[in-house]
Formats: structure tokens, C-alpha cells, sequence
């Protein structure tokens, strides 16, 4: 068969009460290839968090920063693209970067 | 020779008391739903009465207004202006039930709802004996949990196909299930005692699939699977896909509200996160949403008299 872009579901909790996304809008598919980046791009979206200027965010997964794709946790943790993925976003305490894409 | 995977390798198989234990759970819990199931489809499946009229006949139900006038011009003679309510032709069909096989199905309770719902629909079958039934499994990989061919009314047989489900399969595939399903039914019309004699015998072979999962598969695979869709539709096999959105313990977690981001390019080459309903793009045109098993025998009978009403149409 020919090669798909994999996707994973993601489901978004914050404990920061400003920043609160309606239940529906939690689970969400993302490109697995997505970093950081992608994500707190996601999540300022106007469909998302819909923030006036855009607030950096970080992702924390199970406990820690995540700092590769996806995909590439799930590799190093041996799951699959089939888990859904907790992910707890948190203000970015890290001065901006410049980064490409995502 | 079948395209299908049969080994039993792979995945070691459930133990098999404790699956014919699971399959007499399943089927006294379903039991009531099997039987308004097949009591429902029964009507559907083997019609006992045509409701077209056709066909020139010299007495019959309704006059052929086309033959009023050779009638006419050929002093009488040519007599036959009748149409007949015609006999319906038998149908005989083949069915596979195709079972989600992938690790987000065990995640969730998807898993155990679409194995009940196996368990009711092939029971429901069994009774009707309209034709064969099979049970595929799918997920990065198809496999034959029975074969077409092999009669399900065995004591065990049901016992067999849990054995093989322990969804844990790493992908979820439908377009290689669907590619296996086309290529599995065009074997098995092939193969059908049935089907060589049918045109003679005047038995129709209909060819159905019934697909059980949580209906998560990437969105890139969607186009490829509605070319195998037409594809399908080209060789008369109808593809219903049955989600199992067991949504009703996991607050806004249903297939329903489901999004997915994407990131496209614009018009300067800026990249834009697009936000859609993932059901949008959802390729299958013959669907239900499944929330709770008690909703599945009419959903599943509605949707079958629309289909064979567009199809007589
Ligand atoms: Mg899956």
C-alpha cells in the first residue's frame, strides 16, 4: 500500500485556569512529525485557544519536556502511533527562539 | 488459493476456555438483540415478494402501456400486454464481519463493544442462513479469523474467532483490509458452489462487509480507500462501516467531536494550521455511529433496507 503521514491523537490538559479548553476541543489528531513548536502553534490557532498575541507553550509528557517529535517518543518510550498521547501544555518559561515550520 | 494470512502464528491465541467462556457471556447478554436483529434482517435479506412488475405475459396484474399500440397495429395478435408481479430470485450471500484488530481499540472499551457485536451479528446470521459468514482481523497486518467457507453454527467456531483478537496490532490499516476483502470476495464468488450454478438456478450472490472499529485511520490513507471503495462498488460489494464510539464513559471523547490540525501552505508559502472534523474527510459512504451495543440491530437494519432500496431503485 502506499506510505501515510502517521497521526496521533493527542488529548490537551492544562492546570493553568486561563488557559482551559472546552472538552471537545481536548482530543485532537495531530501529524506525528509535530514537535513543540507545531503544537503551541495548534493550540494558539483561532480555533483552539483563539489568543489575542500568541502565548509559547510547553508540552509536558509524563512528566517531562518534550523535546523531540512525537513520534520519536513513542519510539524511545516502544509504543505506538495507535496510544493516545497525554499532553499537559504549560506558559513557556524559555525566551523565544527562532525556529522553522514546526 | 486465498491472498489471506491463515497462520496461527504471530500473536500467541487467547486461551480457548477462557474465550468459549467469553462467548457464552456475549451471546446470553446479546441474545434478545440477535434475535431483533435477524428477525429485521429476515425481511430485508430474502424478500419474499417482488414488488416490480414486469415482463409480457397474455393475462397479469397491470397493462404494458408501451405494448398497446404493436398491439393495436398488429390486429391483436401480438397479445402479450401484460405485466406479472415476478418471482423474486433467490439471493445467497457472503458476508465478512471485519474485526479491528489494533492496539487504540484495546486502549478504549471499542475493543469489547465491537467483540459483542460480533458475537451478536454473527449469531443473527447463523439463524437467518442466508449464506456464508466470515471474520476477518485487520490492523497493520489482515488475517482470517474463519473462513467463508467453514460453517459457523459449531459449537466452538465462535470460540476460535475471540482467540485471535488481542488488539494489539500497531496500525490500523483499512485500505490494506479493504484491498484483502475485494480480492478475499472475488476468490470466494469464484469459489461458490453456489455462484457457478447461480444464473441457472436464478441465485443471486450478494457480497457484503461489515466493518467493526473505532474508525481511527490516518486521514492520508482516506483517498486510497475511497478508490477501493469504487473499487468495491465496481465488483457489487457493499462495504458498511459500523464506529464504535463507546463515548458515553469518556467525556467529550467521541469520534463525533473528533478534530484533527494540519499544517497547509497558503498562497505566500506561509505555513497555516487548518483545523477540521476528522469525520469530514471520513471516506465511507455507508457508516453508522455505534454509542451503545442495543442501538446496533436497527441502525444496522435501517441502513440495509437504504441500500437495498437505492440498489432496486
Ligand atoms: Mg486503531
Amino acid at each position: 500500500m502506499e506510505s501515510s503521514v502517521a497521526q496521533v491523537k493527542v488529548n490537551f490538559t492544562t492546570t493553568h485556569e486561563d488557559l482551559q479548553l472546552p472538552e471537545t476541543k481536548r482530543q485532537l489528531l495531530v501529524p506525528a512529525d509535530i514537535k513543540r513548536y507545531g503544537l503551541s502553534r495548534i493550540l494558539n490557532s483561532e480555533s483552539m485557544l483563539n489568543t489575542a498575541s500568541p502565548i509559547p507553550l510547553d508540552f509536558l509528557v509524563n512528566g517531562t519536556f518534550l523535546r523531540t517529535t512525537l513520534e520519536e517518543y513513542l519510539k524511545t518510550e516502544g509504543l505506538s502511533s495507535e496510544t493516545t498521547i497525554t499532553l499537559q501544555y504549560v506558559r513557556s518559561l524559555l525566551p523565544p527562539t527562532y525556529e522553522t515550520s514546526f | 488459493e486465498t491472498h489471506l494470512a491463515d497462520d496461527q502464528g504471530g500473536s500467541p491465541l487467547r486461551d480457548f476456555s477462557e474465550a468459549m467462556q467469553l462467548w457464552s457471556d456475549f451471546q446470553n447478554k446479546t441474545h434478545p438483540l440477535s434475535l431483533s436483529l435477524t428477525s429485521q434482517l429476515r425481511l430485508i435479506l430474502t424478500p419474499s415478494q417482488s414488488t416490480k412488475l414486469s415482463g409480457s405475459f397474455r393475462t397479469g396484474k397491470r397493462l404494458n402501456i408501451k405494448k398497446i399500440i404493436p398491439y393495436i397495429a398488429s390486429s391483436y395478435k401480438r397479445d402479450k400486454i401484460w405485466m406479472r408481479r415476478a418471482v423474486p430470485t433467490k439471493r445467497s450471500y457472503q458476508i465478512l464481519l471485519c474485526v479491528d484488530d489494533s492496539r487504540s481499540m484495546g486502549e478504549t472499551a471499542s475493543g469489547t463493544l465491537a467483540l459483542e457485536s460480533l458475537v451478536m451479528v454473527s449469531r443473527a446470521l447463523a439463524m437467518l442462513e442466508v449464506g456464508q459468514v466470515g471474520v476477518l482481523g485487520f490492523g497493520a497486518d489482515v488475517f482470517t479469523a474463519h473462513h467463508l467457507a467453514d460453517p459457523f453454527a459449531a459449537h466452538d467456531a465462535g470460540a476460535r474467532v475471540l482467540q485471535r483478537f488481542r488488539f494489539d496490532q500497531d496500525r490500523t490499516d483499512v485500505a490494506l483490509l479493504l484491498r484483502r476483502t475485494i480480492d478475499a470476495f472475488r476468490d470466494a464468488r469464484a469459489r461458490n458452489p453456489a455462484a457457478s450454478a447461480a444464473s441457472a438456478a436464478g441465485v443471486d450472490l450478494w457480497q457484503l462487509a461489515l466493518v467493526l472499529s473505532d474508525g481511527l485511520t490516518p486521514s492520508s490513507a482516506h483517498d486510497a480507500i475511497r478508490r477501493l471503495l469504487r473499487e468495491a462498488m465496481e465488483e457489487r460489494i457493499m462495504v458498511v462501516f459500523i464506529v464504535m464510539d463507546d463515548s458515553q464513559h469518556r467525556k467529550g471523547d467521541s469520534v463525533l467531536d473528533l478534530k484533527e490540525a494540519r499544517f497547509v501552505k497558503d498562497a505566500e508559502g506561509n505555513s497555516q494550521v487548518v483545523i477540521e472534523r476528522y469525520l469530514d474527510t471520513f471516506p465511507f459512504q455507508y457508516y453508522l455511529i455505534v454509542h451503545n451495543l442495543e442501538d446496533l440491530p436497527n441502525a444496522l437494519a435501517g441502513l440495509l433496507r437504504t441500500w437495498f432500496a437505492e440498489v432496486n431503485s
